[in-house]
């Protein structure tokens, strides 16, 4: 159960390509095996039962063959009853080894030649015995013998006692010959009676050779190794092909007095397809087998075939299951990867429709969603700058400059009246510096507007510190008309009286100078106050790149100006340092140096 | 992902691989074996009748089987059935067209079948087999050539030879130093021999075995008929009578005739071999064909000397084996020749069939080292040149029939022998006119 649900939960996970290719596989393989495997059971089990049945018929037809052959001989048996000499020889008395009379030789020995010469070429011997000690017995290369009994334990001569007068078949035994050479033979053997008596008068015993029975087994084949052989009543074998070795294990099979049939041995760890059939004449068994190996030699072709066939046609099955596989997910990958950059913040991708498919669908929703997503940016952006015009808005509002710049007017006339010229002086151009300030409307001024606002407040610094500020301006006339947004030089002088004058360290000198370099406004703000330790220098640096914040109220004045720079400009300009502790600091601005009204166009493009 | 696939179709093209390594396998397998059973069904085959019924066969079935592996295109089967039954089934076979492929024929029945044309002249086959007609002995080619055609291939010369048992004759005090059988010269030296047996030996002892019927006592009777001066005649010129009714046969059947009647030859003998076989006969006169089949009898001590010439020269009774090619409707030239390299074969051999008694028909094998170390045969192998035919004619194997039954008569008293040489004359002549 457990490895159920682990197999479920590994393909679960598997990609959909290859779970693709996997449930292909199956689908394709599983109904073909199956189908493949009960297709050929099917057929091979067919073929067998035929090859048995056929088998079977062969057999009968052997044995229809060798039983007219039989007939023939056991017809030759009757023969006695139509020659009265041999049948008054068999009845008359006699001791054992009495010479015959002339005329008894040549009747014996006439009817003798009659059964060789009507019989066929394979009768090699004819006995003949009678009740009351007459013999006559005529051996392969032998002349007749007179004096040899009949055995009266035979097993034959007991089975053929019961049989009414008809005829016994004796498989194969070996007979000698008076030279001594043996040959075996098989037998008919019949009882002989009298008509008028009923009594029994003896027995005439026909020997043949085998050959015959040989020969005929011989123009039968079952297969290349087939083996096909006759035995008698009591199992013990008549005849074979050529080679044929009985099988000990078979004639057991075969004793549950079964007439014919077909079924299957084992023999040397083979299995074997054997058939026999009980012939009516001679009782004997024909009997066939062949390796059923041998048989089906022709189903297995056809199998591997059948398997073969198979394998290239699941082989080129998976081969376009896996194209088909890789062929519909591929779109799914690109979708994956366009995603994976909007991931990483690109939104400007789209994913390209070719179908409209599930995956078709999928592509233009993205397309629909990063198109969305980008819109959504802009506008938060836009809120965020119009949130800030509005603080400022709120705070210019505070305070009314109308009634500054009329109380500073009056303070200015007072001090006039009085005689006090730097008062005079400090008043004016206060009043120019919140004029200049608060005039927020104006976005964007010339540098010569911003210089002059700069070189005001350094005046009432100048007066503030008695002299104390040593404040230079150098400035090139290409560079008065550039324009430049508002307030960006001033808060960065004010730094440097902050933290280079104030701190009490140098000679409070700070210079100013503005040049263009390759269409690039450059202002550099320069003093020799207490400079900053390299740590704050980079903490700083750290802060003007990444920090998003707008200054605010308590804004650092150089992260402000360098925001506002960005915003205005773009990422490629704005606001760097240089500075040693002790040795000052080097403020530097880099603007586009502009001398047209261009903006409008370069902020739509930044919106 | 590309790892994935590769691996997907490496394993594929693995599988396919493997698979038709084992289909190709699977095929190669069925095309091996099957070759010694075909080469041996398209070997030209052979049917071939033999009529040995006396020790014979078996050394016959030896050479046959020896052929036959040294010949694998060619397979001869060998048929044997008893000579009593022989040609008429042999006769019959060539009447009704299945008559075998090769067929032993003695040199007396040869007439028989060289009429109408029952077996096939052999100079053309001969001469594509090889065989040279000239290293045969003289007298036994003489009796196949007909018209100047060789009909039959001449495999031995047989004749009668007096086997002897040395325990009975030693018994008697009728063995010499060299275990030679020691008798006075001619017809009463051989009677009283006979009768020193038949006094030293146990009564149920045969002194000489001879059947009482069938053609041993005819041999007997032709031998010394013909040992006779002036005696061997059968027939006169023209074949149209007998000449066998005269004193001198009726002194030569006299002769046999008391050896049966003084029981020096025992009534009733049927099987005369058999019983000498078995150590119950001193004396046994047939044919030679004995010798190979007594040297295999356990327990007999025998020796052998030609036919004893009883009356003024030496004759005796010989025929030939010959092997003949039966003429039928679908003997084919192949087979003919096939035949031809056998019966070759079998005469270059002779050495073999020698060892069952006969004498071999050529003259190189006669003179062989392989022939002259055999036992017995040397002894008698010049019997050969002096081997008294029957008579060429047609009918002479029944002719010689008629000999045996009126012989038969007398061996069992039904008749005298002038009665019994009357009546045979009587009847040839009949058949004769036929």
């Amino acid at each position: 159960m457990k490895r159920i649900s682990s197999m479920i939960g590994w393909f679960k996970n598997q990609e959909l390509a290859r779970k693709l290719i996997l449930i292909n596989f199956i689908l394709v393989m599983l109904p073909l095996s199956i189908m493949g495997y009960f297709a050929f059971s099917r057929f091979a089990a067919t073929l067998e039962q035929k090859v048995g049945d056929y088998q079977q018929q062969t057999m009968k037809q052997l044995t229809l063959n060798l039983d007219t052959y039989m007939a023939e001989l056991d017809r030759l048996t009757l023969m006695p009853y139509q020659y009265e000499p041999i049948i008054a020889f068999l009845e008359s008395k006699r001791d054992q080894g009495q010479a015959l009379t002339l005329e008894e030789i040549k009747q014996l020995n006439g009817f003798v030649s009659q059964v060789f010469l009507n019989g066929r070429i394979d009768i090699v011997g004819v006995s003949l015995f009678g009740e009351s000690g007459a013999s006559y017995v005529v051996l392969p290369e032998s002349q007749y013998v007179t004096t040899y009994k009949l055995d009266e334990n035979a097993k034959w001569l007991k089975n053929e006692q019961m049989r009414n007068g008809q005829s016994t078949f004796i498989g194969t035994h070996n007979i000698q010959s008076t030279g001594g050479t043996i040959f075996p033979v098989f037998s008919i053997a019949r009882e002989l009676r009298s008509f008028d008596t009923g009594k029994k008068l003896g027995y005439i015993v026909i020997d043949v050779a085998p050959s015959v029975i040989h020969q005929i087994l011989s123009q039968v084949t079952l297969g290349n190794r087939d083996a096909i052989y006759i035995t008698d009543q009591n199992g013990g074998v008549v005849a074979g092909k050529e080679h044929a070795q009985p099988i000990a294990a078979i004639s057991s099979l075969l004793q549950d007095g079964e007439l014919e049939g077909v079924t299957h041995a084992a023999v040397n760890g083979e299995r074997q397809l054997v058939s026999f059939v009980t012939s009516s004449v001679t009782e004997w068994k024909t009997i066939g087998i062949v390796p059923v190996a041998e048989l089906m030699k022709d189903s297995f072709l056809i199998r591997n075939s059948i398997m073969l066939l198979g394998i290239i046609c699941v082989g080129l099955a998976m081969l376009m299951s896996v194209f088909l596989a890789f062929q519909i997910t591929k779109p799914l990958r690109g979708l994956i990867k366009l995603m994976r950059k909007v991931e990483h913040g690109d939104l400007l991708v789209s994913f390209p429709v070719k179908q409209w498919d599930e995956v078709g669908h999928l592509g233009k929703a993205f397309n629909t969603m990063v198109s969305k997503l980008s819109e959504l940016g802009y506008l938060l952006y836009e809120t965020e700058i119009r949130e800030k015009d509005a603080q400022i808005a709120a705070l210019q509002s505070k305070i009314n400059p109308h009634f500054l710049y009329n109380t500073l007017g009056s303070i200015s006339m007072y001090a006039e009246v009085e005689g006090n010229q730097e008062v005079v002086k400090m008043t004016n151009n206060l009043s120019r510096l919140l004029r200049y300030s608060l005039n927020g409307q104006k976005e964007r001024v010339s540098l010569k507007d911003e210089l002059d606002h700069v070189r005001g407040y350094m005046t009432i610094q100048k007066m503030r510190y008695e002299e104390r500020i040593d404040f230079q301006l150098e400035s090139i006339e290409a560079a008065l008309t550039c324009k430049v947004i508002p307030l960006i030089i001033q808060p960065i002088v004010e730094n440097a009286i902050n933290h280079g004058i104030d701190q009490g360290i140098g000679n409070g000198r700070i210079s100013l100078s503005c040049r263009i370099d390759e269409s690039l406004l450059r202002i550099v703000i320069e003093d020799d106050g207490i400079g900053m330790t390299e740590e704050k220098l980079s903490a700083i640096r750290r802060r003007l790149q990444y920090s998003k914040d707008l200054g605010g109220s308590s804004g650092n004045g150089l992260l402000n100006v360098h925001r506002r720079i960005v915003l205005h400009y773009g990422e490629l300009y704005g606001l760097s340092l240089e500075s040693m502790p002790y040795q000052g600091m080097k403020v530097i601005l880099t603007l586009p140096a502009v001398h047209e009204e261009l903006f409008k166009g370069r902020e739509d493009i930044h919106a | 992902m590309f790892i994935h696939r590769r691996g997907t179709s490496c394993l594929i093209y693995m599988i396919m691989a493997l698979l038709l390594a084992a289909l190709s396998g699977c095929a190669s397998q069925d095309e091996e074996d099957h070759p010694q059973g075909e080469a041996r069904a398209a070997a030209v085959k052979l049917e071939f009748w033999t009529p040995f019924s006396g020790g014979d066969n078996q050394f016959m079935t030896e050479m046959v089987n020896q052929f036959n592996k040294e010949n694998p295109s060619i397979e001869v089967v060998q048929m044997n059935t008893r000579l009593d039954d022989y040609y008429s089934r042999l006769r019959t076979a060539i009447m009704s067209g299945s008559a075998p492929d090769l067929a032993i024929l003695h040199q007396t029945s040869l007439p028989q079948f060289v009429q109408n044309g029952y077996i096939e002249k052999l100079t053309e086959p001969a001469r594509q087999a090889g065989l040279d007609w000239k290293g045969f002995n003289a007298n036994i080619l003489e009796s196949i050539v007909y018209d100047g055609n060789p009909y039959a291939v001449p495999l031995d010369t047989h004749a009668l030879v007096m086997y002897y048992n040395k325990s009975y004759l030693r018994q008697a005090g009728l063995l010499d130093g060299n275990d030679m059988p020691m008798m006075s010269s001619g017809a009463d030296g051989f009677h009283a021999f006979l009768k020193q047996l038949k006094a030293s030996i146990p009564p149920d002892a045969a002194p000489l075995a001879q059947p009482s019927t069938r053609i041993d006592s005819v041999w007997l009777w032709w031998s010394l008929y013909n040992q006779l001066e002036g005696g061997g005649a059968f027939y006169n010129e023209e074949l149209t009578e007998t000449v066998f009714n005269n004193p001198k046969a009726l002194k030569a059947l006299d002769y046999t005739n008391q050896l049966y009647k003084q029981e020096l030859i025992p009534p009733n003998i049927n099987d005369s071999f058999k019983l000498f076989y078995d150590g119950k006969a001193a004396v046994l006169i047939t044919g030679m064909w004995g010798t190979g089949a007594f040297e295999k009898a356990p327990g007999l001590d025998f020796g052998v000397i030609p036919m004893p010439v009883l009356y003024d020269h030496a004759a005796v009774w010989g025929d030939s084996h010959t092997i003949a090619i039966p003429t039928k409707l679908g003997m084919t030239d192949a087979k003919k020749a096939a035949a031809l390299i056998f019966a070759k074969w079998c005469v270059e051999h002779g050495e073999m069939w020698a060892e069952a008694g006969h004498v071999p028909s050529m003259t190189k094998v006669v003179a062989s080292e392989p022939f002259n170390s055999l036992k017995y045969r040397s002894a008698y192998a010049a019997t050969a040149n002096y081997v008294a035919y029957w008579p060429r004619h047609v009918r002479q194997w029944s002719i010689v029939e008629i000999l045996i039954q009126e012989f038969e008569k007398m061996n069992y008293s039904q008749q005298t022998p002038e009665q019994t040489l009357e009546n045979a004359a009587k009847r040839v002549n009949i058949e004769l006119k036929k």
